[in-house]
């Protein structure tokens, strides 16, 4: 994948947080929730971000919009319509213009709309807040696209409020809101985890018709290895805000290099009672990355750790062919 | 990038639409409120006060004879002893300065509306802009605005209100202008603070930001209207604050006011007539239940508001 | 042949609301064994937590059990009183809440709350004896004794799920409903919380109900599985039967709407429409708006819940003839 083909391309991200010392006196230790991660997401294509809670991915998301700003890093977009932009260093009205180009999806489709609004002023929002379109052109563009995400007729559900609509359909009209101005770019941050199983494959399916339809690509942030598989082309794992394990979802399912990637695949329950599923044990449990050590951030539970492991600083990622990416020294 | 696009079919201007919205919750609303019947107790009773403070310019003016009922400076020269118990010309009787004593419980009530409204208006648009934008921007702003409160909070009103008393006369207003930057700085804005601070964290705000809407859009748009019901929950109770406070320390004599029901009683006190017996109930009877009535009624209104306005009643 | 421990017959239980009555639990039966387990999976508002809280008698005042039988090794629970229920409750039957986690008191630290669950429900037991057994029920669930004097916000998520098993194992039940035990844990800890429920329930040979929405985890942990639409049992059979031969189109539906990492990438079944409304289910077979086999049978009368092969219950009126590998 050459660096021109790619529509994202974020390189060494970091996002620190301050422990709070206190109100005049600086902070002296930090969370390192994204702790230099680098990946690319090409035009049409969607990646997987997959790791446990804790781990830095929803972070991620929020930096790539932008709702948090990056501590350091680069965060390329190469936007058809705009051209070359930093995103990680934009500010005022060229960020206000830059965000029509991303948007985001959040999980919980009960708090991600405003209960005092209707459907309409929901979804019209970021056309009001980028200035685009008069009103009877809003009316027009919404409706259309209420319709395009399944919710027919669009006039029924107009001047509805979130109330009245069931959490599939909210989520929906979340999706139709991210779509409205166009964007090249959607983080979707498990969109589906709070649906009802049967509602949520009707959703995956429409974001994936969507994104062919409109050419958006996705970053989708997910638990849940199974959905990552059936959404995304390629996946990366995260660990206590690194990156440990990118490559192609096929690839990566079929050949785990990373002892955390084999361990979170091995625990993942197989719907059919009689497949003996051979869990990888790994011990302890995952911790707050508060000024982590300069080492293997897996050294803890890894089984196969060593004293190279615990006296060198985190692996880095490297190129095992075929696009697979692992940070670790045993493979 | 659709091939057709639909059009939306809507013939009625959105204007229409929105008022037609406001209409049917306004309705839907209603029927929750009068589900209790404390509520429409209350409320009832906030009418027939109203009504009573706005009959009295039209008595006034069409009616009366204003050199004796005029609430203030009114006198019957055809009674001999003052203050005189009900009768045919005098409704509820004189009190010790010859005035007409239901002229001046209609006054009163004209007053007490002004006084209670004006500062609960005042003091809600102060503690919920206070409240959002402590909320939003926390750091700085947040610290200055919550130790202003701590310090307004500290502030002996009472003695602020009895120094400003020797300074000028009150009128309804002004009280309340007094009165609802004294609530409207103090400790409520905390609370509305608390109520803005989990709306600040709601994926639809974070959306509104995504979308690249600014922090004027995001408190106006979203934070204000999510607000305003608990707003208007403490405006009731700011009502009936407001009223109660004025006739307790008009009673005490320590403001300079015309005119109000706390000054019905101060003039029978004055004029020893508060324990002289139960003839004299009739100075000390209209006063002291419009006063309880009116605060309970806003109290009661208050408290039917509250299941309506209550965040768990207000979700999915 | 393994005696039952409990037997559940035509359970129904409905709501009232301000809206109308709700029908919650509809003629559902279904029998756990000694030592087996039943999983009762579903979607929201199947019924599958209010069949639980059914079974230990915990609703809430505005909810009524219409009819049917709860029989628990032997005793009849349905008519008892409040009473008679003590003894039953956490002895006979306990339960491990949905998002139990939270539900552990903050100011009391993790050991004095078991120990008082063990006296409110055995008054002749001191402290001194409840405190080992709650260090015995901290080894059996894969908890330090040492933390019994740690407070809740000291535990992790996995290590509190462990403590609320803990709990629900105080009094030495004969069964325990787990209602959606690993839900808001990771998947790491999910499947270590889920071997261990399994090891505890085969060691002390106890009969378990799982409930989940996940057909994975649900898969894995049960003998037996239920399947619940809209407050209704749609099909009830062992585990490899039910997944080699689904009857039910919405069993089917469901199994086709997981997909897994195991196995090539297929495609997934959509389900159109909403699970409905319990104010004002459908007609007949609750189903029918969703189901591509419907007819008009199906929507003018209610399946009945019979036994289509051996050992294996469905409510349906056009059965899948379904052979999985």
């Amino acid at each position: 994948m050459s660096e021109k083909n790619s529509l994202v391309r974020v390189e060494h991200l970091v996002k620190k947080f301050p422990v709070s010392a206190g109100l005049f006196k600086t902070s002296k230790s930090f969370i390192h929730a994204v702790d230099d991660i680098s990946f690319e997401i090409g035009y049409g294509s969607s990646l997987g971000l997959v790791g446990e809670s804790g781990c830095g991915k929803t972070t991620t998301g929020k930096l790539l919009t932008r709702l948090y700003d990056p501590t350091s890093g680069l965060i390329e977009i190469n936007d058809p319509k705009v051209g070359q932009v930093d995103l990680a260093t934009l500010k005022g009205q060229d960020l206000k213009e830059f965000r029509g180009r991303v948007q985001i999806i959040f999980q919980d489709p009960y708090e991600s709309l405003n209960p005092r609004r209707t459907i309409f002023d929901t979804v019209a929002e970021p056309l009001v807040v980028q200035g685009m379109g008069n009103i009877t052109q809003r009316e027009e563009q919404v409706s259309t696209l209420l319709e395009t995400v399944g919710l027919t007729p669009a006039s029924s559900f107009l001047f509805r409020y979130p109330h009245e609509l069931s959490g599939g359909q909210r989520q929906r009209v979340a999706i139709a809101r991210a779509l409205v101005v166009n964007p090249s770019f959607v983080v979707a941050d498990e969109p589906t985890s709070m649906l009802d199983v049967s509602i949520r494959i009707g959703v995956m399916q429409l974001m994936m018709e969507l994104a062919n339809k409109m050419g958006v690509s996705y970053l989708y942030i997910t638990h849940d290895l199974a959905v990552a598989r059936y959404m995304c082309q390629r996946i990366a794992v995260m660990y206590i805000g690194k990156i440990i394990e990118k490559a192609p979802t096929e690839e990566l399912l079929a050949n785990p290099l990373h002892p955390y990637t084999q361990a979170l695949i091995s625990a993942v329950p197989v719907p059919d009672p009689e497949f003996q599923r051979q869990a990888i044990p790994i011990k302890g449990g995952v911790s707050a990355p508060i000024d982590p050590p300069d080492q293997c951030r897996f050294y803890n539970r890894c089984p196969f750790a060593d004293d190279f492991c615990r006296d060198n600083p985190h692996p880095p990622l490297e190129d095992k062919g075929d696009g697979h990416f692992v940070a670790c020294y045993k493979v | 990038m659709q091939a057709t696009s639909v059009q939306p079919n809507i013939k009625i201007p959105l204007w229409r639409v929105r008022l037609r919205l406001a209409w049917k919750s306004f309705k839907a609303n209603w029927k929750l409120f009068v589900h209790n019947p404390i509520g429409v107790i209350g409320l009832v009773i906030i009418l027939i006060f109203a009504l009573m403070a706005l009959s009295h310019p039209i008595l006034m003016k069409y009616v009366w004879e204003p050199r004796v009922y005029d609430p203030v400076i009114g006198y019957d020269m055809e009674i001999f002893v003052h203050p005189s118990p009900p009768s045919a010309q005098h409704l509820l009787g004189t009190d010790p300065l010859g005035r007409d004593i239901f002229s001046q419980l209609l006054y009163g009530t004209r007053f007490s509306f002004i006084l209670g409204i004006s500062s609960a208006l005042i003091s809600v648009i102060i503690n919920t802009t206070i409240g959002a934008v402590s909320a939003y921007y926390g750091g700085v702003v947040d610290m200055i605005f919550m130790r202003l409160a701590d310090v307004v909070t500290m502030l002996p009103f009472i003695a602020i209100l009895v120094v400003l008393s020797a300074l000028w006369e009150f009128t309804g207003f002004t009280l309340a202008l007094v009165y609802g930057l004294l609530v409207g700085f103090g400790g409520n804005s905390i609370v509305i603070k608390s109520q803005a601070l989990s709306i600040k964290v709601k994926p639809y705000i974070e959306s509104a930001r995504a979308s690249g809407g600014g922090d004027w859009h995001i408190i106006v748009t979203h934070m204000l209207p999510n607000l305003l019901p608990l707003s208007f929950l403490f405006m009731m109770f700011t009502v009936t604050n407001a009223v109660f406070a004025e006739a307790a320390l008009s009673f005490f004599g320590l403001l300079n006011i015309r005119m109000s029901w706390g000054i019905m009683i101060n003039t029978a006190q004055a004029a020893g007539y508060l324990l002289a017996g139960s003839e004299y109930l009739y100075l000390l009877l209209p006063a002291g239940l419009a006063i309880t009535l009116l605060c309970s009624a806003f109290y009661m209104v208050g408290r039917a508001l509250d299941e309506i306005v209550n965040p768990r009643l207000r979700e999915r | 042949m393994t005696e039952q421990m409990l037997q559940v017959k035509d359970l129904t239980m409905h709501y009232k609301t301000s809206k109308g009555e709700v029908s919650a639990v509809n003629n559902v039966s279904f029998v756990v064994e000694k030592g087996q387990s039943l999983g009762l999976v579903g979607e929201s508002g199947c019924g599958k937590t209010s069949i639980a809280f059914s079974l230990l008698r915990l609703l809430p005042d505005n909810a009524e059990i219409k009819g049917g039988d709860i029989i628990l090794d032997g005793d009849n629970i349905t008519e008892m009183d409040k009473k008679e229920l003590l003894k039953v409750r956490w002895k006979g039957i306990s339960m491990v809440f949905q998002a139990a986690m939270n539900a552990l008191n903050p100011i009391f630290t993790v050991g004095e709350q078991i120990v008082e669950a063990i006296q409110v429900h055995n008054q002749e037991i001191n402290v001194a004896e409840a405190t080992v057994s709650v260090a015995e029920l901290f080894t059996l669930v894969g908890l330090d004794p040492k933390l019994m004097d740690r407070y809740p916000h000291e535990f992790s998520g996995g290590m509190r799920q462990r403590a609320v098993i803990a709990m629900a194992l105080a009094c030495h039940p004969k069964l325990i409903i787990a209602d959606e035990p690993t839900t808001a844990l990771d998947v790491i800890v999910q499947d270590r919380i889920l071997s261990q429920l399994k090891e505890i329930q085969q060691r002390l040979d106890m009969s378990m109900i799982y409930i989940s929405h996940d057909i994975a985890v649900i898969a894995e942990v049960s003998d037996q599985i239920g399947v619940m639409y809209a407050g209704r049992m749609a099909e009830l059979a062992k585990s490899n039967e039910i997944f080699k031969r689904p009857i039910h189109p919405y069993t089917y539906a469901l199994m086709g709407a997981f997909p897994s990492i195991k196995g090539p990438k297929k495609s997934l079944t959509t389900l159109p429409g909403e699970p409905p409304d319990l104010l004002n289910p459908p007609s007949g077979c609750r189903f029918h708006p969703r189901c591509p086999r419907a007819t008009v049978q199906c929507r003018q009368e209610v399946p009945p819940f019979i036994e289509h092969n051996p050992e294996h219950f469905a409510a349906c009126w056009h059965p899948m003839e379904v052979e999985n590998e």
